[in-house]
């Protein structure tokens, strides 16, 4: 059978026998390995990505702790500020106590000592009183006798 | 090179080519032996010049072309995956660049246009557009081939011819419908039957385009007068344009069809039962 336009059907099959020698041709000896390549490297970046990534979230989760430490120092040593404050306070006021009592005692000390003085001389002045009211009415008594005897 | 020297060698130069110009003007070509219109009907039909596949049998002139850059490209190729592929590089030079933009472009095409099912059709479309392209660019070497009776012919584009053209148009049908069948069963083989028309319209669409370019060519060669410069516009005009727009169309399509053909469809009863569900 004649087909219009010269079309002849050996030729044909052997174009498309052509066609697929070169097509298991280029896929074996171009196409595959240059894909693999290609897609080897591929997957290297995107392992490189995937790692890197992850070197990130590791940095920024060490980055997040180490904040939240600071952070949790800052509070710890405001805390620890705060009660040794106190402490002093406290220590402070029990020295102002302290003070307060030593010199209350003190006070009441020289208050009893001055008292006991007063009272001692006092004791005193009344005994030399006494002694030179004794040695005048003996006075007055001899001059008395004296003059009764002059007489 | 001395100035003196320089304008010697021009003006032999421009002698020499004015020379060869007037002689080639003057001095009356070889007796044609067809008329245009013989030499136009021989570039669409090939029905006289013809050469011996091996003894075995006379074929069209394209056959040769085709198995010749065949075998060019496969040795290309080995040459590459020999002697290139072992050293190619993470960060790639010139030409591992252009090899991988190559592989790049045909692979991202086959993704772009089936997502689902696209490994296959890669290397397919890979093989076609580089068969298209580098084999529509062979016409311009104009290798010599002699045909049974004893003339002298430049051997033409593959695919200028409408046997490969038929066949190109028919191999990426056959792959279409493969891709159909692997990607959704005999659902899929029947989408593709649908498609019947696509193996005559690629084949006639490469034919066309690239008889087009023949013919103008056949026309400019046939005339001496026009045989100076212009071919070298025409050439560049009918033959390297027409390679790479023939190459993207017919890759284009065959991704296009076979991404149509092996997308899996929803099952219409899944949707009825979401639509009652949403009710």
């Amino acid at each position: 059978m004649s087909l219009p336009l010269n079309i002849d059907l050996q030729q044909i099959l052997l174009h498309m026998l052509n066609l697929v020698l070169l097509f298991g041709g280029l896929y074996l000896i171009l196409y595959k390995p240059v894909k693999k390549f290609m897609d080897d490297r591929a997957k290297k970046y995107e392992e490189a990505d995937a790692a890197a990534g992850e070197k990130l979230a590791k940095a920024e989760a060490l980055l997040k702790e180490a904040g939240d430490k600071l952070a949790n120092a800052e509070a710890e040593i405001a805390e620890k500020a705060e009660r040794s404050r106190i402490a002093a306070e406290e220590k402070a006021e029990s020295i102002i106590e302290d003070a307060k009592k030593a010199k209350k005692k003190m006070l009441d000390d020289a208050e009893d000592a001055a008292q006991r003085e007063k009272n001692t001389m006092i004791n005193d002045a009344r005994k030399e009183i006494a002694e030179l009211a004794v040695e005048a009415a003996k006075k007055v008594l001899s001059e008395k006798a004296g003059e009764k005897t002059d007489a | 090179m001395t100035k003196k020297r320089r304008i010697i060698f021009i003006s032999v130069w421009l002698l020499c080519a004015a020379a060869l110009l007037i002689a080639s003007l003057f001095a009356g070509g070889a007796q044609k032996n067809e008329s245009i219109k013989e030499t136009m009907r021989d570039a669409v039909l090939h029905g006289d010049n013809r050469i011996s596949f091996f003894g075995i049998k006379d074929v069209n002139p394209a056959v040769i072309s085709a198995f010749t850059v065949t075998g060019i490209l496969l040795l290309v190729a080995l040459l590459i995956r020999v002697f290139a592929l072992p050293k190619f590089k993470t960060i790639p030079g010139k030409f591992q660049t252009a090899i991988e933009a190559a592989v790049g472009f045909f692979d991202n095409l086959a993704k772009g246009n089936s997502p689902h099912k696209n490994r296959f059709l890669g290397a397919y479309v890979f093989t076609a557009g580089t068969y298209i392209c580098l084999g529509t660019l062979f016409e311009l070497l104009g290798l010599q081939a002699v045909t049974t009776s004893g003339a002298s012919i430049s051997l033409p584009a593959p695919l200028a011819d409408i046997n490969g053209a038929i066949a190109m148009g028919v191999t990426s049908y056959l792959i279409i419908l493969s891709g159909g069948i692997f990607g959704n069963g005999f659902k899929g083989f029947l989408s593709a039957l649908k498609e019947f028309s696509l193996p005559i319209s690629m084949s006639f669409r490469l034919f066309g385009a690239l008889l087009s370019g023949l013919l103008v060519n056949e026309l400019v060669y046939y005339y001496v007068g026009l045989s100076i410069a212009l071919p070298v516009v025409v050439g560049v005009l009918f033959t390297a344009i027409h390679a790479i727009i023939q190459t993207y169309v017919l890759t284009m399509l065959t991704a296009v069809f076979y991404g149509e053909v092996s997308e899996k469809t929803e099952k219409p009863k899944k949707i009825r039962k979401d639509r009652r569900k949403e009710k």
